[in-house]
């Protein structure tokens, strides 16, 4: 009696995954018609995105991507924005999303987004599969250099319905950095170092592959570091040995000290042209490392720095 | 006489490598810097007269960058050994060290608040981080032995560890609290725990010279008590040793020389666990030994740890602690198997 309750059960079940499966075919069917209708737009993963209509409510983790909306314009759709978007200040007036070490899923859903922007490396396949069982578009941006940032922004136009001015943000970007690199007059002798952690916690710098790196190409100087791939922990006496003419610190300003008077002040970097000719500069460390439209804010203060206009 | 003789000897012998184990430090470095000229450096820094054929900017990086972190490795070495050694004496357990105890990560906690509530990290500047590290390290060391005698009023190995590995686990999860709730610009704790010898300066050294000076003198002269502890805590007392007293004076000393440690150069692990366990194949157990020749150890040990680290992949720098807990954990190991087989034989 037992085994045939236990078969009974079985056949059941199996029927009702047979029926399961079926419905997904249907449901998927009815993605695939509604695909041809709404406009195909593939993100820097490489994912298509079906947008039906232009987003109402988006949540964007990525401070550059914030950084980005809000020069198109686009600002009235955020509804949401990571932890560590601080800029224009009017951001920080949106709901904020935990995306420290964890991204918060449950926060995002719980806002019923149309589209989560999101970055490459912040979130895992797992989440992903999260956001779109929620019915939510996720749309990610991956920028490790300029001519990236170029194509986040159209991508971010694309989907923001701001792609004209997108375009021209694009436009305005290259021709300020084509400006400046044709008013750059050196001719990569002069050498620039940038510091990211000061000395008392173990030197830090940016090598190739970094938004500084291609600051540093542009303007015709030459990092100290570029032998090295990205962001790396460096020998003291590699920087008194490659003697810069200049130094960039993007350390976080201390209550009583400047991160400038606290290099020009370091014990046997006397001898360094960079202090002896005074040429320490403290950059912004979010202007530097963000694929967004400040990267001409942030070049155009690295010219001036360098060339003194 | 003659065992005075012997001693000298062997002094003289200890000394000798430390020395030249200190000029291969200081000769080899991620910049390249010849031995002559490095030689001639140094010469020059005793004598005020620089020769002129070498490269102004190499006289900064010998003595300026060089010397210092060499000399704040072998002191930092040194300290973490003997206060490995008289810990693993004192409570008559071959696993106890700063880092097992948990004192490491309490040290660490204190020297993240001292940061955090933006005291500067470099000693001289602020004695924040320095005494917080010293205090925090102290109070560790009470808490622990206080839970440890609750549980278990033996003390056996294994409470002690285990209390030291939860309470490690404790201390660094409240240091990983205020390091996410912080500034930004406290995130730089993260570089700073990994340990780090790099940016040393003489009035660094000259203070952590003192320290230990004192600190490993009046050590030395408790090795007799120290003896005694080790067969037991009991042993000491039925031999007239002042428990309380002693075992206090040892516990701060060993707090203070943990926490200056720590508050220079992050949590550094493995060191003050192996170099006793090293030097008791040398020297046998007996502490008026044990001691002055694990700081001689440990500090030949830590300067060539450094070295590595600064030239292995020039111009990039290693945290140190990834060195000393690969190194250290195979020879621990090793340790441990030879150990056991003489167990097995005898």
């Amino acid at each position: 009696m037992k085994k045939l309750r236990i078969i009974a059960i079985i056949f059941l079940l199996s029927i009702w995954s047979m029926a399961g499966c079926s419905n997904k075919e249907n449901v998927s069917d009815n993605i695939q018609t509604q695909e041809q209708e709404s406009n195909k737009i593939t993100d820097m993963a490489g994912n298509e995105i079906n947008l039906k209509k232009t987003p109402e409510k988006m949540v964007v983790l990525l401070p550059s991507d914030v950084e980005i909306l809000y020069e198109l314009g686009a600002d009235k759709s955020i509804i949401g924005v990571g932890e560590y978007c601080n800029y224009p200040k009017e951001a920080l007036n949106k709901k904020i999303i935990a995306t420290g070490d964890d991204l918060n899923v449950e926060q995002i859903i719980s806002l019923n987004p149309d589209v989560v922007v999101i970055g490459e490396m912040a979130q895992s396949t797992d989440q992903m599969k999260q956001l779109k069982d929620a019915g939510i578009l996720v749309a990610v941006t991956n920028s490790q250099n300029i001519a990236d940032t170029y194509k986040a922004i159209k991508l971010l136009g694309q989907i923001s319905g701001k792609e004209k001015e997108a375009d021209d943000l694009i436009a305005n970007m290259k021709d300020s950095f084509q400006e400046l690199e044709k008013k750059s007059k050196g001719n990569f002798e002069k050498t620039i170092y940038f510091e990211v952690s000061p000395l008392e916690f173990g030197l830090w710098t940016a090598g190739k592959d970094t938004f500084m790196q291609e600051l540093a190409d542009m303007l015709k100087v030459k990092n100290i570091f570029e032998d090295l791939p990205g962001w790396a922990e460096i020998s003291e006496e590699q920087v008194l040995e490659r003697n810069p003419d200049f130094i960039v610190t993007t350390t976080m300003s201390n209550k009583d000290s400047s991160p400038v008077d606290e290099i020009l002040a370091r014990n046997n970097w006397e001898n360094i042209e960079a202090i002896s000719k005074k040429q320490v500069f403290k950059g912004d460390s979010d202007m530097m490392t963000r694929p967004g439209p400040r990267l001409v804010d942030a070049a155009k203060e690295l010219y001036k720095f360098i060339y003194g206009e | 006489m003659k065992i005075k003789a012997v001693f000298l000897t062997r002094f003289f012998f200890i000394s000798m490598c430390l020395i030249l184990i200190m000029n291969i430090c200081v000769v080899y470095g991620s910049v390249d810097i010849n031995l002559w000229d490095t030689g001639r450096i140094v010469f020059g820094a005793i004598t005020g007269k620089f020769p002129s054929d070498i490269p102004e900017r190499f006289i900064p990086i010998v003595l300026g960058v060089r010397l210092p972190r060499v000399l704040m490795s072998g002191l930092v070495g040194a300290s973490l050994s003997i206060s490995g050694a008289a810990m693993q004496g004192l409570l008559k357990n071959p696993l106890a060290d700063g880092t097992t105890i948990g004192v490491s990560s309490g040290a660490s906690l204190g020297a993240v608040i001292a940061i955090a509530f933006s005291a500067k990290s470099t000693l001289v500047s602020g004695l924040g981080t320095f005494l917080m590290s010293i205090l925090f390290s102290f109070a560790s060391i009470c808490l622990i032995l206080f839970l440890a005698k609750i549980i278990d009023f033996t003390l056996s190995t294994n409470t002690v560890i285990l209390i030291g590995v939860i309470y490690s686990m404790f201390a660094s999860s409240i240091t990983s609290l205020i390091t996410t709730l912080a500034d930004k610009e406290i995130k730089n704790i993260v570089f700073w725990s990994m340990g780090s010898i790099a940016g040393s300066t003489y009035e660094e050294v000259v203070l952590m010279t003192v320290i230990l000076i004192i600190c490993s003198f009046v050590l030395m002269r408790n090795g007799v008590e120290l003896n005694a502890f080790a067969i037991g805590e009991e042993n000491a007392m039925h031999v007239g040793v002042d428990v309380r007293r002693v075992k206090l004076r040892i516990m701060a000393l060993v707090s203070i020389l943990i926490g200056v440690s720590v508050s220079i150069s992050g949590t550094i692990g493995f060191v003050g666990l192996v170099i006793p366990h090293i030097t008791r194949i040398f020297t046998g157990p007996n502490h008026k030994k044990l001691l002055p020749i694990s700081m001689a150890i440990g500090a030949g040990f830590l300067m060539l740890a450094d070295m590595f680290c600064r030239t292995m992949f020039s111009p990039i720098e290693l945290p140190i602690g990834i060195i000393t807990s690969f190194i250290g954990s195979i020879l621990f190991v090793f340790i441990m198997i030879r150990k056991n087989s003489n167990k097995f034989r005898g």
